[in-house]
Parts: C-alpha cells; structure tokens; sequence
C-alpha cells in the first residue's frame, strides 16, 4: 500500500509540474523581448534609450466602450503606434496610416481585424483556436470590414471593389435561383442572407472552392469560378451580417453623429453643394430624415415598408401613433418616454432630431 | 577573544534544537507518535476530527474494489475539488450579463491555472452526475438501501438532486450560446408542470426570458444556497452510514425461519492505517485522473450568449437530455409525468421493498424482480439520454451522428 502510495504521489508531483510548465510558457513574453531589445538597438538619444529600457514584460491591452471591451493585440503587436518599426516583420510592425482615421482608442482592433481580443496566442487570438471567434480578415478580405461600417458609397470605388464585384458576380451566376438574400431568391438552398455572421471567410471561401469538400451530400454544383472571382464572392457574403452582430458597428456610428456634423447650418450647405472635404473614409450622415435614419442605424432595429432589423417595433405607421413633440423628446432621451426599454440613446443634436421628426411624422 | 568552543556548543544546539521542531509540531497535532499497537491505531482514529466519522474496525470486505468501488467517496472527493476550484474561479467571475462572458474568456487565454482551474471544475462537475449516479446503482444493486438503511437512501436521493441543480445552475454561468440556449430549453421543461410549472419558471429565471436577473439567481443558488444545503447533506449521509451500522452487509439477510444466514467469521481490520491509506490512494489516482483530463481537454464554450439567434438545435444540459427527448413526445410526460413518478419511485422504494435479503450482495437471485425494473428504467434513461445527446439534429429531428446537419439557415 505504501508502494502505491509512493508511485501515485510522484505521478500527481509531475502531472502538477506539467501544470506549472503549461501555465508559465507564454508565447507573448518573446514577442516582447524581441520588440524591448529592438527598440534599445533604435533608440538614440539618451531619454529614448531610457525609455525603452524601463519597459516592463506585462500584457497590455486596451479598454474601449467604457471598459467593457478589452482587446489585448497590442501585447504582441507591440510596434503598432512606433514609427521606427515600419520595416519590421509582424508582430512588431507598424500599423499603416489608417490608423490616423481609425484611432485605437476609440475603435480597438478586432472591429476591424476580426480575430478574439482577449487572447495572448497567436492561434487563439487569430480566430483559429478552440472558441469559434471569426478567424482574423487578412488583405483583400479586410474590404468587408470596412464596407459593414462604410458602405459602399462613402468610401473610394477600390476600397470595396471586392464587395460591389462580388455581388455582380452573386447576380451574374445566379447564386439567387437557389439561394435567398433579402428575402429574394429561391427556396432550393440555405438562406444567404446571414452567412457572413453564421460562417467565417475561411468556411465560405473553402465552400465556394467546392461545395462537397465541406458539407459532404451537398448538391451545390462546383462553379467554374477564377481565384479572384471566389475572392470577391467570399468578400461579398463575408458582409451580409445577422443583427447581432451589425449592432456591433451602431455604437461607432452613432459617435460618429456627433463628433462630425457642424452644429447649425449644414443643411443650407448640403443641399447646395457637395459635402466640404474630409478625409477619404469617413462618413458623411445626411441631415435629410429619411438618409438619416438609415446613416444613423435606425433600420437596423426597425421596420419601415418591410425592410429593416426587428428588434425595435415597425414604424411603418408611427406618425399616427406619436406626435411630433412625443416623437422629438423620445429622440432626445428615450429613457425618458420608454424607461426600460432597448432603444439606446444616440445623441443626436437638435437638428438631426427635427429632421428625423419630420421624416417619422410621415410615415401614417 | 572569542571562546570557540562555546560559540561552537551554541551553534550545535541551535541545530538540534532546530531539527527537533517538527517532531514536536506532529507531536502537538496528533498527541503522540505513529500509532503501532491496535489499541493506538483505534485511538487515532476516535481523536482525528477528520477521520473520526470512520468506525475504528472494520470487516476487511469492506476495502475490496468489488464492495463498493469507492464510488461514494469519489463522489464527496469531487464535491471538495468542486469547492476549491469554484472558490478560484470565483475571484475572477462577475455575474453580470456584460462582463461575465469576458470573464471566462480571461480565465481562458491570461489568468495563470485559469484555464486548467476552469477545465478542473468542469469535468469534476461531469463526473460527479455520473459518480452519484453509478453511487446509486451500487447501492441498488447490493440492497443496500434496505432498514436500517432507508433514511439514508432517502438522504442520497436529495444529494442526487441537489448535484443535478448545482450542475445545471453553473451550467448557465459562462454566458455563451451553449450555456444561455440550454438554460433557456432546461426552465422551459419546468415549466411544463401544471398550476405551478410557470411559476416556478418565473421565479428562477427573475423574469419571462433569461437574462441579468436569471444570472443572478442561477450565480446565488449556485456558489451558496445550493453548496450549502448540499455541504449540510453530505456530512448528514456520510455520518449516518456508521450510525445505520456501516455497509451493507450479507451477515444482515435472513433466512425463511427469520434466523441470519452467511457467515460472521471474517477477518476484521483497523481503520488506520489501512483504510486511510487506501481512501488517500483513491484521491491520488482521482486527481492524477482530472488533471490530465483537464490539461488536454478543454471545457466547452461557444460564442457570447445571443438572445437573436437560437441556436438550432437548442440543447439542454447532457443529464436532462432524457426528459428533452420525452418532452418531444409529450410535454406533460417529459416535463413532469415521468420525473415525478421516478422521483415518488425513488423515495417510497426503501419503505416497501423492506424484505431482508439480498443486503450487501451484487444481483442477488431473489430480488431479480426488483433488479430487472431498476435495469428497464436505466435502460429507458440511457437511451432516451443518448438519442437525445447524438441523434438529434434541427428541429429535433432524427439524424444519424455520422450525417450532416442542413448548413446555415
């Protein structure tokens, strides 16, 4: 008995050192090291070298939406904001210049990235691991990223070429003869209109390629697609996303309401000429009622003549049910009129909130 | 000058002095040396708070793999692993719709032991249902729950149910479309009951849907009210196992003139240091067992809870699959018809089936009866379980494993 005793007690002793082990190797602590004596080599004044001797090994993250989102790239990528490191080799690269319009603080990495931003691996983080994050948007892929905020419009034609070709190419092949997207389109295979929150790019692209290699029995016939063509329907269904996951953008949205209209006189100007000149990605929101409520995200909750999100109720009919005061002050604060409810405070400034008003009071 | 020799007779005593310290703390702890004659490995066992709940001697029986397999006390060394690793994951855990799916992926990917802590929690959690439930079956199976022994049985009975609430409350916390999809399925089958059934739903989750309150709630059952009871119970049935006159024994059984048969010349044995020995050796190997377990398996998580998207099929937890699968066919019967009859079969069983025999043996013949209808309803459990587990696709509809399910809808 003591034998046994002696023997089990020495495996449980490894098994907890395996333990240890598997808790202390941490792939993100080299990614550090590298970037800390690189960053020692570059420095080359004497505060710099200082600077970059202090830096401590620790996992670094940023905190977004009031705390609540924490994505921990930057503790691989550790080069992202230091100009010095332009000709490195990810992870320790510098981030292009989109950056500049898409701060970190405000927009964090994975809204555009994709990918898990809790995690500190590279398999983890990058969406291949055990929970099914969306695996990371790499190149021509990243398009859709920036057309689920953007949209096709707003943005230089090559910025979404990828999205707007994919869906010609959808329409030319006639994926809708057997698919539904919207609500239009056959009955004969799986409802598209989805896909891009339900499967990742990895999943579509590798479907596109050849149906059978995926979902075994599938009757889908192997289209004789090029690569880019596959390319750019991958991008296209990568945008088609559930409302789950299109509330994710309303928050960044809804800022950007705020921070970008000027604060009187705006209309006069839009409708005499083209927008003034900002830069190339940002987005312009209409102070016209109706181009408003889709800039600002309100279709994405609620129906208006059937199409829109349903999570809010349908306000197909809402000028009969809210006048126009009611309307404006559950605008301004809807916790005011509707305390408990889902609708969210958008912040919208008086002359937003009157232009909507006199697009909703319409609708009877 | 310094004395040498002094500083030297100081030096040395300081030493012994040193070396004699932990002698002297065992000492103050256990009252004496290593207990070597009888009389003092009995006394061991009476002034140990911890061991004291044994008898001193027992029938050397008692120890054989084949008694009992060690099942019961399996199940009460998950139960304190389930303390300990819930008490560390309780550092890290907030029970709040925005953060605790977070939480977990922290406990994931940065919190060091996070993710062995969690997986340790997990499959200890799996492995006491399926622990209580072989616990049972044993004691079936050997009459063990036959007078004086009613009352106990009746005791495990609540343990049982107690251990599936606190596994389907925990089931909730991680927050992610597994656990909120399964909550959401598993009230829904409570809800069935008539009168009460919707009430009762209402009251757990703190609302129609499950959402913050329902977390909440299934958080407070699940690190205090549920621990508790369940801590209380424990030390109640395992007290009462010597109180009702140790296992089952085949001594116990009485003949057609009401005399006892089998034999009583069996070879007794101290409770120290055999039993301890052997009762260490089962934790050694159940936690080398859950480590490893826990080192190359992941506990299952899914993406963030999405009260938008069902997921398609909605399953409930594995151990209530059985009832879902009923609920398919009948909500009344699979909702409350079929757990309330088990649950009234269970606790009457040890007040009628009272004859003497077959106590302390594996299948006894005269109780075939008895032994076939237990088997038909594990038999019934097991395969509503499994068809509910692996055949179960969309819609609840019949798949085999090896087929597809349709894509995304």
């Amino acid at each position: 008995m003591e034998r046994w005793l002696a023997i089990t007690g020495l495996v449980l002793t490894l098994v907890l050192g395996w333990t240890l082990w598997d808790a202390s190797e941490q792939e993100w602590e080299r990614y550090q090291e590298a970037y800390y004596r690189q960053a020692i080599r570059l420095a080359q004044k004497g505060a710099q070298r200082e600077w970059a001797s202090s830096l401590r090994t620790e996992i670094r993250q940023l905190q977004l939406n009031g705390h609540t989102t924490v994505e921990r790239c930057v503790t691989c990528h550790l080069g992202y904001d230091n100009p010095a490191f332009q000709n490195f080799a990810a992870p320790l690269r510098t981030h292009s210049a989109l950056l500049k319009s898409h701060p970190e603080g405000r927009f964090g990495c994975v809204v555009c990235h994709g990918g898990e931003g809790r995690a500190v691996t590279t398999l983890e983080a990058h969406g291949q691991g055990q929970v099914t994050a969306k695996p990371l948007l790499r190149g021509k892929y990243m398009q859709a990223a920036c057309y689920n905020c953007h949209g096709a419009n707003t943005l230089p034609p090559q910025a979404t070429a990828g999205v707007v070709r994919g869906r010609q190419l959808v329409n030319s092949y006639f994926c809708l003869a057997c698919h539904k997207i919207n609500g239009e389109g056959g009955e004969e295979g799986p409802d598209l209109s989805r896909i891009g929150s339900h499967r990742s790019w990895t999943w579509i692209y590798a479907h596109t390629v050849r149906p059978q290699g995926v979902v075994s029995g599938s009757t889908m016939p192997v289209f004789p697609l090029s690569r880019d063509e596959i390319q750019d329907i991958t991008i296209y269904l990568s945008t088609l996303l559930d409302n789950h996951d299109r509330l994710r953008y309303l928050p960044l949205l809804a800022k950007r309401v705020v921070d970008e209209m000027p604060a009187h006189g705006w209309v006069a100007t839009q409708r005499r000429e083209a927008p003034a000149q900002g830069d190339a990605g940002s987005i312009l929101f209409s102070y016209e009622g109706k181009k408003l409520f889709h800039g600002a995200g309100c279709y994405l909750c609620h129906t208006v003549d059937m199409t829109g999100g349903e999570v809010g109720p349908s306000l197909t009919f809402i000028g009969r049910k809210r006048n126009g005061e009611n309307l404006a002050r559950l605008l301004k604060d809807p916790e005011e009129i509707l305390p408990g409810g889902k609708m969210p405070q958008l912040y919208l400034n008086d002359l937003q909130v009157a232009a909507l008003v006199d697009y909703l009071s319409g609708l009877r | 000058m310094i004395d040498v020799v002094a500083v030297y007779k100081k030096v040395i005593g300081g030493t012994l002095l040193a070396a004699q310290l932990p002698a002297r703390f065992y000492r103050s702890v256990f009252r004496g040396g290593y207990p070597a004659s009888v009389r003092q490995q009995l006394a061991a066992v009476v002034n140990n708070l911890v061991l004291h709940v044994h008898p001193t001697r027992l029938y050397s029986r008692s120890i054989e793999p084949q008694t009992t397999f060690g099942l019961g006390l399996i199940c009460f060394y998950l139960f304190i692993i389930e303390w300990i690793t819930g008490i560390f994951l309780m550092f890290y855990y907030e029970p709040s719709t925005g953060a605790a799916y977070g939480r977990i992926l922290d406990l994931n990917y940065t919190i060091t032991f996070g993710r062995v802590m969690r997986n340790l929690h997990r499959w200890a959690a799996e492995a006491m249902v399926v622990g209580v439930a072989l616990h049972m079956c044993r004691v079936f199976y050997t009459g063990a729950y036959k007078p004086p022994r009613e009352f106990n049985w009746v005791l495990g009975v609540s343990l049982m149910v107690l251990t599936l609430a606190l596994s389907f409350t925990g089931y909730l916390l991680p927050w992610d479309q597994l656990s909120f999809w399964a909550v959401t399925v598993g009230t829904n089958i409570v809800s069935y009951a008539p009168v009460l059934g919707p009430k009762l739903r209402y009251v757990l989750l703190g609302g129609d849907t499950v959402g913050s309150d329902a977390l909440l709630r299934f958080y407070t059952l699940h690190v205090i009210a549920v621990p508790a009871v369940t801590a209380l119970l424990v030390n109640y049935h395992i007290w009462r196992v010597v109180k009702d006159g140790g296992l089952a024994h085949p001594s116990e059984n009485r003949g057609a003139d009401g005399e006892p048969v089998g034999q009583r010349s069996e070879s007794v044995i101290t409770t120290f240091p055999q039993v301890v020995y052997l009762e260490l050796l089962v934790f050694l190997v159940l936690m080398v067992g859950l480590l490893v377990a826990s080192l190359l398996f992941n506990a299952p998580l899914e993406e963030e809870a999405n009260p938008l998207t069902p997921s398609n099929p909605s399953k409930a937890p594995w151990y209530f699959l059985g009832l879902q699968e009923l609920v398919g066919y009948s909500a009344f019967w699979g909702g409350v018809g079929v757990p309330t009859i088990l649950m009234i079969f269970l606790l009457v069983l040890p007040y009628v089936d009272r004859r003497q025999v077959g106590v302390g043996v594996w299948f006894a013949r005269e109780r075939m009866i008895m032994i076939g209808a237990w088997t038909l309803i594990l038999i019934g459990i097991v395969v509503t379980t499994a068809l509910g587990i692996y055949f179960r696709g969309p819609n609840w509809s019949f798949y085999w494993p090896w087929e597809n399910w349709p894509g995304p809808h």
